[in-house]
């Protein structure tokens, strides 16, 4: 007969569980001492910053999880997510958060960690790319309304090369590769 | 002009205000309590909210006599108008509201605790003595026949005072009271049913009283954290909220206070003890009234807090405990290893509340006493001369069994004007 065990393990888990040893508990000390991170621990995981999110449906990561993945230790997730680089800076997460977390800001905070290390999407580095060589993202061409008002279609006087100069010395002129 | 005393049954916190006060008030009050010493559930709890202050009322403030909380100590032995019965239960009720006739059976008085001068001599010859805390209230050895060996003679006859009696007997005593107050307490639910959590089999698993006596300065460990297996230093803990409660297997209701001793535990290890971590697996984390303060600090001494139930617990190879957890917020498992494996217990009823609700035709709810009449919110009111009050009524926390108690005086108190 066959021998039975007295008491069967509990089930494994098809998915393999995120090993809490293996995450990085310093990351939340590190967006805490951002100038807009301080707030960041009170955060209670209410969900209000998704609620009030218009792109939020769009996302894997929500906001409220990105902060509490924060929380949690998943530096390289967060700061390899899409999300931090969707977020439309609407603030409206951050103004109706109960808790005061800014959670807006902290996201930038994520954005600037990511860029120091390199980890910039590729339509990212085709905007910085746009700046650094043109000084502005918007150029006018062919300006309707300019030709409505019969002027002329360039901007008389408008010069960018300033701008482009002091955007490559930038953080900007990082992200395209510069030093 | 009613001039029986009341009865008091159970020296908690609840029962020894009630006593008291009535007994400040000048009505003869017996205070029965079945264990051997007063303070029921609170002598093991080191730290209380709301004001963070010790449990330690008796022993610690002895220096301060009429501060609030050592007035029991002082009145338990200089209030004339109170008797206090301890080793003592109810047997029997007959009689009517006003009127009852009581039957109390009083366990044998091995240790006269007017005699004990707590020397210790008895607990050197033998193991069957010990103190069992040093609030102990009489203040006296208690001695346990079962663990009698062959020391006990020379206890006996060493005993400065000649305190011991190892010949006594039970008694009982017959007394006409003019009104009952239940104040029978709770009991931390024993969590060996919840299999999943494998509490009494898989070491390390403990329940948040157990915590208590561990963080306690004065417990058997000194105040630091250890693993009860090895002895090994705990670097972390995870408490798991609604074990028992808010379960239809268990208990349907919120025993309401676990979420604030969980959050208490976890701000003292977190900020009192260095390098541990601390995470909280919940439902809701509910904290009624005041106490969304306790919620706050600890999320700010960087407790975790993660929402979701456990998937399964088992021991890790380095001797503590493995355990993955749903964390709902994330969808996704996380995987713990922890030391200490902390289950936030329901409150239920203490053993024998059953025969005392039966004895005095009380109504019951989820085991704890009931109020008579719902619609008049008088929660402490359970009958003819019949009153409850603290956790007999369902679990509460000091304050709240206190200002029971007092409401209970104050109806006693015009029913004899
Ligand atoms: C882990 C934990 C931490 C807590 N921390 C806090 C805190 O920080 N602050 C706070 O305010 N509250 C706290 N509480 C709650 C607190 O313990 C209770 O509110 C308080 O102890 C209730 O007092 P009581 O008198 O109602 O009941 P109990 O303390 O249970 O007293 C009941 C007494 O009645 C006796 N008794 C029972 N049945 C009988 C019988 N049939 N005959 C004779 N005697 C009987 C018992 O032996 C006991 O002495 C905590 C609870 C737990 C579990
Ligand atoms: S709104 Fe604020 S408190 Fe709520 S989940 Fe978002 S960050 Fe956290
Ligand atoms: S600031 Fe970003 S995250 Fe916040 S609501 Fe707007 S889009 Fe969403
Ligand atoms: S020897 Fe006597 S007086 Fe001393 S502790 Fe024991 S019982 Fe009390
Ligand atoms: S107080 Fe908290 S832990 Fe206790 S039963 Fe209620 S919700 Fe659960």
């Amino acid at each position: 007969m066959a021998e039975t065990k007295d008491k069967i393990d509990p089930p494994v888990t098809l998915v393999e569980p995120i090993d809490m040893s293996r995450l990085d508990s310093s990351f939340r000390k590190e967006i805490q001492s951002m100038p807009d991170g301080n707030e960041l621990n009170a955060c209670f995981a209410c969900s209000t910053c998704t609620a009030a999110c218009p792109i939020a449906n769009q996302w894997t990561y929500k906001p409220h999880q990105l902060i509490r993945m924060i929380l949690l230790g998943m530096r390289e997730e967060v700061l390899s997510s899409k999300e931090i680089w969707e977020c439309l800076t609407c603030f409206q997460c951050q103004e109706r958060c109960p808790q005061n977390v800014r959670v807006t800001d902290i996201l930038f905070d994520c954005k600037n960690l990511a860029a120091e290390e390199g980890k910039v999407p590729d339509s990212i580095k085709g905007l910085a790319k746009e700046l650094i060589e043109k000084g502005q993202l918007y150029v006018i061409t062919a300006d309707w309304e300019r030709e409505d008002l019969d002027l002329e279609p360039e901007v008389p006087g408008m010069s960018t090369d300033e701008f482009r100069e002091i955007l490559k010395a930038t953080r900007t002129g990082k992200i395209v590769g510069g030093e | 002009m009613v001039t029986h005393p009341v009865l008091v049954i159970g020296a908690g916190v609840a029962g020894l205000t009630a006593a008291v006060e009535l007994a400040d008030s000048g009505v003869q009050t017996v205070l029965i309590e079945r264990n051997s010493t007063v303070g029921g559930n609170a002598l093991d709890l080191y730290k209380a909210f709301p004001t963070d202050d010790c449990f330690y009322c008796f022993e610690g403030n002895r220096w301060r006599p009429g501060i609030r909380k050592c007035f029991y100590r002082s009145a338990l032995l200089d209030q004339p108008n109170l008797t206090l019965k301890i080793n003592t239960t109810l047997k029997e009720v007959t009689g009517e509201p006003g009127k009852f006739k009581v039957v109390l059976s009083i366990g044998p008085r091995y240790v006269d605790p007017v005699k004990c001068i707590m020397c210790g001599i008895c607990m050197e010859h033998s193991k069957a003595f010990s103190l069992i805390s040093p609030q102990c209230q009489p203040q006296a050895v208690v001695y346990n026949p079962d663990k009698a060996d062959e020391g006990v003679a020379r206890a006996v006859e060493e005993c400065p005072t000649k305190a011991i009696d190892i010949e006594a007997q039970p008694s009982e005593e017959t007394i006409n009271v003019s009104d009952i107050i239940v104040a029978t307490g709770y009991h931390e639910m024993q969590p060996v049913n919840v299999d999943e959590y494998g509490y009494g089999r898989i070491p390390n698993v403990i329940t948040q009283l157990e915590l208590a006596r561990m963080l306690d300065p004065n417990g058997i460990t000194g105040g630091v954290l250890t693993r009860p297996s090895d002895g090994e230093r705990v670097k972390s803990v995870l408490m798991i909220q609604c074990v028992g409660s808010r379960d239809e297997k268990y208990y349907p209701y919120c025993s309401k206070i676990c979420c604030i001793f969980a959050l208490k535990h976890a701000n003292i290890i977190a900020l009192e003890r260095e390098n541990v971590s601390v995470n909280i697996v919940y439902m809701d984390i509910r904290t009624y009234d005041r106490y969304e303060r306790y919620y706050r600090e600890a999320r700010e001494a960087g407790v975790n807090f993660i929402r979701g139930r456990v998937q399964r617990v088992k021991p890790s190879e380095n001797g503590g405990i493995e355990a993955i957890v749903y964390d709902s917020l994330l969808n996704r498992y996380l995987k713990f290893d922890t030391d200490l494996f902390v289950l936030s217990s329901a409150l239920e009823a203490p053993k024998g509340s059953e025969e005392i609700i039966k004895a005095l035709g009380l109504r019951e709810s989820n085991g704890f006493v009931a109020p008579a009449d719902l619609e008049t919110e008088e929660n402490v009111v359970v009958g003819d001369h019949v009153y409850a009050c603290g956790t007999a009524l369902g679990p509460a926390e000091v304050p709240e069994s206190v200002t029971q108690a007092r409401a209970v005086v104050s109806k006693i108190l015009q029913s004899r004007m």
